[in-house]
Order: structure tokens, then C-alpha cells, then sequence
């Protein structure tokens, strides 16, 4: 695992990031054509990568719908998320695939309309059972939204936020905790001397890695990602991906994308859900570059979508 | 060809250039009338009660027949304390209130009948007539409904705490002495036999009660402390400043709760405005992290939220202090007290009624004293308007 780190081309080190690498960057994903395509893009294709058959479980989804309404938005979905890999979402507008997203941690309780049957289950437990304590199960399962949303407060207060709901930690654990969670989410540098100021001030990549430091202080197992980039510049988006890519050796991570480069980029699965319903699942580089349907295809060249 | 003679009559461009500007110059006139009448009612007060502004104005209180002696001083005090106390009463009620009607929407039908019949109430209670909450505030707070009984003359509240009862009698040394109260409601104790009191430095003294065909005493310290048996004491009350009785009756207290209904729905309202000005994208950040409802309102919602309703809540305070009419049905036309405002169950002038009685006051004086005291009241009117204003953007500030 490890080693795959090591083999990333220089252009995705975080920390020697220039524009001028992202023009040669950005050129090369532009030319979405899967056939010109390159295998050493996809992650999933670079050698020491595991192959997500052989990885345990950490989500598995089974005959689930969801319904908004009367509107019926998701049938029939089967999916298992693997451990400590990265499962991007992709699909057209209003295909489900952000509310599949929001199901599993439970975000879709605040709409009253929304619906579901069927079964996620995280390990042994049954995310949709009424018994479920939500507030445990987000702990467990973090989540980072499309814009990034800190609070109105210090950039300390926003990580420490999650931590102070569930912990009883001293002021200096806290301190640990905050500098553990900041420095995985590659921002410490940045911030380390404005802890106490208001996190408003940040760049807008800034603030959305503050949010994914936000989403670890609490110690998830799952981080889901709601488009994460889709509000960032092509420089805070790559390093978003970058911290993307380091953190799924810890997390098992599910990025909902609407940029077909993005989930080729960052992903080692990808799911393709059109109108409600899965038409593809499988790794990244045979989903774009071998996909079994036409929709898929049509899809990923960028013919609809 | 029709059309093309219709559409060669063309309008003239002068008439209708002339239109627009007479048209503009009408909606100028209008306009300025109510800034004209504004002005000449500044001015008109200005110049009937600037003269009367003085130091002695703002702490004196109301003298009948003196105008040079009468002053707003009582009613300044009336006017806070009854504004304060509609503020504490008001605020924690109407937030509570809005975060109910915004963040707990209830799911099941009957709670989603509730809610819109609170929604809809709160809305129409909006702009009910302050006067209608005068007769209310009577009802619930002066008499409260008569459940406690009604307080008579002469005769202690049914419920009270804070207060205690002394008779207090004078020896034969002209020296009053006090003993407590074992009924708090005879007013009168006749002095059978001798007993322990206090003495007019407040030192403990046993009272002397001889028959009244005995010779009274000579030495003087004997004297000051010894009556005639049958010697009548009238009862006495201390009340500590947190003197408190049930009912309210008409009290600063009956007053303010009565002007926190008045406003209750403004500041409810203002209260909802500000919490669905919230981003809810910070609820969904703190309900992510796995808040519940009530961390996501406390530690998120209503920060974000508090500068828009402390906005909403002064406004709705600058109203109340200017009510006269509730106040009127309350308390009374009070004009003056003998004793300054020493608990809440203590009636109070305020300047509202206090502007009311002045005007129509027989001597004309009054009615300078009246404009000078609406001064007063515009004063702090602008200046609770300015601290809101103030708070305002000190939020956007931090918020920005």
C-alpha cells in the first residue's frame, strides 16, 4: 500500500504543486476518450493496487430504493464498498447517486419526504433500522459536502466541533487530536499559525480540506464525499484528489463526481447509475476504458451526461 | 395598409416626456409630505418642551400643580424596568418558539397540524391591537384568572414571599418599638401581656405591660419600653426587593409581562426570519459530524442566528417601551409614586401614561412638560434603534 504512494508521479506530490504542472495535467485529462487514455492514469492500474474482490466489506447495499415522495429515485440497488478503497459514484444529473450517498450515513433523515426500503449494512450493523443510534453511525461514517461548509469559527474550533460532541478530551488531547486531524488533511502547514482565527479566511480548497480534517477529528471508518471539487479551482482540486488518494489507505472512501476525469483520477471502483438504477460497477480502468454497456460508454466519452 | 396608418400615428414625444416628469414630480410631493409632516412635529415639540429639558427634569418626579418642579425621573425608572422585564420575558419565550416553528417540524399529522396552527397564530397575534393585550394582561396577570384569590384593601396577598410582618406600637417615652407579626392579616394587636421586641436602634428589649390604673414608670429607660395593657399596635411590612405576591395585581411586573405579549410575535417572527437565514448548509456540516437536533441548534443555529434576532428583539423593544395603552389597562393612569420603585410587585409611572396624563392636565404647563418628555422617549427610542442597528453590523462583520 504504502509503496503505491511512493509511485505516484511527481506532478501528485502535495507538496511541490506548481500551475504549470496542472496545464500538462489538465491537458491530458482533458482528452476524455477513453481509448486514448494511457492505463498509468488509473490508479487502480498502477502495480500494488489491490484488486477490490479480495478486499473485505464495508458497506454492503442490497435490493435498496429510495423514494422522495412518491417520486421513486433509487431501485433496486446492490453494491458492496470495499475497505480502504476509493468507490466513485459518477452518472448524470438526478441519477440517485448523490442520494445513495446521503443514505448511508442517514443524511436524508432531515427530509421529511424521503423514503427507503431495503438494507445497507455497515459490518454487522443495519444503517436504515429505526434502532440505530445516528448519531454513533456518523460518527462512524463522516461525510464532506459539494461547497465547503465550515463554520462561522476558528479553524480550531471547526475540527475540534466533532470531537467536543463525542469526547470527553482534555484541552492538550484536543490540541493532539486537532494537529493529528489538520496534518492528514495536509493543511497544518497553512494553518498552523492561525489555529485561532476565523476559518472564513481560508481559500476555498483550504476550507474544504479543513472540512475533510473535520470529518476525520471524529474518527470515521467511511468517508463519503458529495462532490467534493465541484466548487474548487483546478489547483485545490488536485490536491484535494491527492489527500483523496493518501487517505483511502486508512478510509474506505465513496466520492459522488460529476467529473469523469476526477472519478478516473482518484477512484479504484466506479459505479455508473443512469435514471435510479446501477447499470455498471466495477474497477475504474475497465469501467472507462472496457465498459460493458453502451450507456456507460456513451457516458464516460462524454456523448450525454 | 391599416396596420401601417396605425402605426404611423405615432405620439408625440413631447407630450409623453411631459407626462413622465409631471408624473415624477407628483410621486416627489407625496413623498416629501410625510417628511414635512415629520419635521414640523419635531419642530412643534422641540419648541414647546425643549425649554423645560433640565437635570431637575430627568430626576424629579410628577408635583401636582408645580410644573417647574415635575420631572420624568420615576417614569425614566418605570420605563426600563418595565421594558426589561418585557425583554427577559419576551426573548427566551419567542426564540424557544421560532426554533420550535423552524427546526423541529414535526413528521406525524397531528404535529404537523400543530405546527401550522401555531405558525398561523403567530402570524395573526401580530396585528392583534396592543389594547386587546392590555385587557388580557388584566385577566391573566393583575387578577390571574382569580385562582389565588382576590387582594383586598387592607389585607395581605393570598401568596406572597419576600415580605415581612411587624406591629409596631409606641411606649409611654414616645419611643416606637416593633414585634413580629404572628397573623399577618389583623391589622391590629392589642398588647395583653409582655413580650419581646425591638427598639427604635433595632436592639432586643423585653416590652413592660402594666394595668392602666398602675402608675406609669419614671425612669426614662423604663418608660420607652413599657405600655399600658389594651395599648393597641398597628401592623407593619418590610418588603425585600425580590417582594413577590400571587396575583401579580397591578404591578410593573403584570405591566412588563403584559408588553412581552405584545411583542411576543415580532419577536418571534424577527426570531424565525434570522434562523432560516441560516446557511443550511451548516446544519447539515454539524448533523454530519453526528450532532443531534439540539447540539445543531445550540452550537450552530442560533449563534449564526443571535445577532438577527438580538436585531428583532431591541426593535420590538423600542416598540414596547413607547405602548401606552396596555400599560394604561395594567397598571393605571400612574403618574407618581410615594416610594421609588422598590420591588416588581411595585407600581411604577412610565413615560407613555406619563405623557398621556401631562397632556391633559388642567394646567396648560403640563402640556410643554408633556412635549419635553416625548423627547425623552424619542431619545431613547433612536438609541435602542442605534444599538440594534449597531449589532446588526458588528454581525456582518464577523459573519462577512
Amino acid at each position: 500500500m504504502h509503496e503505491t504512494v511512493v509511485q505516484r508521479p511527481a506532478r501528485r506530490s502535495s507538496t511541490s504543486f506548481t500551475t504549470g504542472d496542472f496545464v500538462s495535467d489538465s491537458e491530458m485529462v482533458l482528452s476524455s476518450n477513453p481509448a486514448v487514455r494511457r492505463p498509468q492514469e488509473f490508479k487502480a492500474a498502477r502495480p500494488g493496487r489491490p484488486n477490490p474482490s479480495e478486499l473485505p466489506v464495508a458497506i454492503s447495499i442490497a435490493d435498496f430504493n429510495a423514494y422522495y415522495g412518491d417520486f421513486q429515485a433509487l431501485h433496486q440497488i446492490n453494491i458492496r464498498i470495499p475497505q480502504n478503497h476509493v468507490t466513485a459514484f459518477i452518472g448524470p444529473s438526478g441519477c440517485g447517486k448523490s442520494t445513495l450517498l446521503r443514505w448511508i450515513n442517514r443524511m436524508n433523515d432531515i427530509i421529511p419526504t424521503a423514503q427507503s426500503s431495503g438494507s445497507i449494512r455497515l459490518g454487522e450493523t443495519e444503517v436504515l433500522s429505526k434502532s440505530t443510534d445516528v448519531v454513533g453511525l456518523r460518527r462512524h461514517i463522516g461525510i464532506v459536502f459539494q461547497k465547503p461548509n465550515p463554520f462561522p469559527k476558528s479553524i480550531y474550533d471547526n475540527v475540534a466541533f466533532g470531537p467536543r460532541l463525542h469526547f470527553k478530551a482534555s484541552s492538550s488531547q484536543l490540541d493532539q487530536l486537532v494537529e493529528w486531524s489538520l496534518r492528514k488533511a495536509a493543511l497544518w502547514d497553512e494553518v498552523k499559525d492561525r489555529l485561532h482565527k476565523s476559518a472564513l479566511g481560508l481559500s476555498g480548497g483550504q476550507q474544504q480540506r479543513l472540512c475533510i480534517a473535520r470529518a476525520i477529528a471524529v474518527g470515521p471508518k467511511i468517508l463519503l464525499m458529495d462532490e467534493p471539487c465541484s466548487a474548487l479551482d483546478p489547483a485545490s482540486t488536485a490536491r484535494v484528489e491527492d489527500l483523496i488518494f493518501e487517505l483511502s489507505e486508512q478510509y474506505s472512501i465513496v466520492i459522488v463526481t460529476h467529473n469523469m476525469q476526477q472519478a478516473s483520477r482518484c477512484s479504484d471502483s466506479t459505479v455508473f447509475f443512469y435514471e435510479g438504477r446501477v447499470v455498471e460497477h466495477g474497477p475504474t480502468i475497465q469501467v472507462f476504458t472496457r465498459p460493458t454497456h453502451k450507456q456507460t460508454e456513451d457516458y464516460v466519452t462524454g456523448k450525454f451526461g | 395598409m391599416a396596420i401601417s396608418n396605425t402605426l404611423n400615428r405615432t405620439r408625440s414625444v413631447g407630450s409623453r416626456k411631459s407626462f413622465d416628469r409631471g408624473f415624477q414630480i407628483i410621486c416627489l410631493l407625496v413623498a416629501s409630505l410625510a417628511i414635512v409632516i415629520l419635521v414640523m412635529l419635531v419642530t412643534a415639540i422641540l419648541f414647546k418642551g425643549g425649554g423645560w429639558l433640565s437635570w431637575g427634569f430627568l430626576v424629579n418626579s410628577h408635583r401636582e400643580n408645580l410644573p417647574e418642579q415635575s420631572g420624568v425621573g420615576q417614569a425614566i425608572i418605570g420605563s426600563l424596568v418595565v421594558c426589561l422585564i418585557c425583554g427577559l420575558a419576551a426573548m427566551p419565550i419567542g426564540i424557544a418558539t421560532a426554533v420550535f416553528l423552524e427546526e423541529y417540524q414535526p413528521l406525524s399529522r397531528l404535529g404537523r397540524l400543530l405546527h401550522g396552527f401555531i405558525q398561523l397564530n403567530v402570524s395573526n397575534l401580530a396585528g392583534v391591537p396592543s389594547i386587546v393585550y392590555g385587557i388580557l394582561g388584566v385577566t391573566a396577570f393583575v387578577y390571574m384568572f382569580g385562582w389565588f384569590g382576590q387582594i383586598q384593601a387592607n389585607k395581605p396577598p393570598p401568596v406572597e414571599m419576600g415580605a415581612s410582618y411587624f406591629y409596631q406600637t409606641k411606649t409611654l417615652g414616645k419611643k416606637w418599638v416593633q414585634f413580629p407579626a404572628s397573623d399577618r392579616t389583623k391589622q391590629v394587636f392589642v398588647i395583653e401581656s409582655s413580650l419581646s421586641a425591638f427598639n427604635e436602634s433595632g436592639q432586643p428589649i423585653e416590652l413592660n405591660v402594666i394595668d392602666r390604673s398602675a402608675t406609669a414608670p419614671t425612669e426614662p429607660e423604663l418608660r420607652d419600653r413599657t405600655v399600658y395593657a389594651g395599648a393597641t399596635a398597628s401592623i407593619l411590612a418590610t418588603k425585600r426587593p425580590w417582594y413577590f405576591h400571587l396575583p401579580f395585581s397591578k404591578s410593573v411586573l403584570s405591566a412588563g409581562l403584559t408588553l412581552a405579549l405584545v411583542i411576543l410575535p415580532i419577536v418571534i417572527i424577527a426570531a424565525q426570519e434570522a434562523i432560516r437565514a441560516v446557511p443550511s448548509s451548516l446544519r447539515e456540516a454539524a448533523y454530519g459530524l453526528g450532532a443531534n437536533k439540539w447540539q445543531v441548534v445550540s452550537t450552530t443555529v442560533l449563534p449564526s442566528a443571535l445577532p438577527g434576532i438580538m436585531t428583532g428583539a431591541i426593535l420590538a423593544m423600542s416598540r414596547a417601551i413607547g405602548e401606552a395603552a396596555p400599560l394604561l389597562a395594567v397598571m393605571g393612569g400612574v403618574i407618581s409614586t410615594t416610594n421609588s420603585l422598590g420591588n416588581l410587585m411595585d407600581k411604577s409611572p412610565v413615560l407613555p401614561v406619563t405623557i398621556y396624563r401631562w397632556a391633559q392636565d388642567e394646567n396648560p404647563a403640563f402640556e410643554n412638560l408633556a412635549a419635553a418628555a416625548i423627547i425623552v422617549l424619542l431619545v431613547f427610542l433612536l438609541l435602542m434603534n442605534s444599538i440594534a442597528i449597531l449589532v446588526r453590523n458588528r454581525a456582518e462583520r464577523k459573519y462577512a
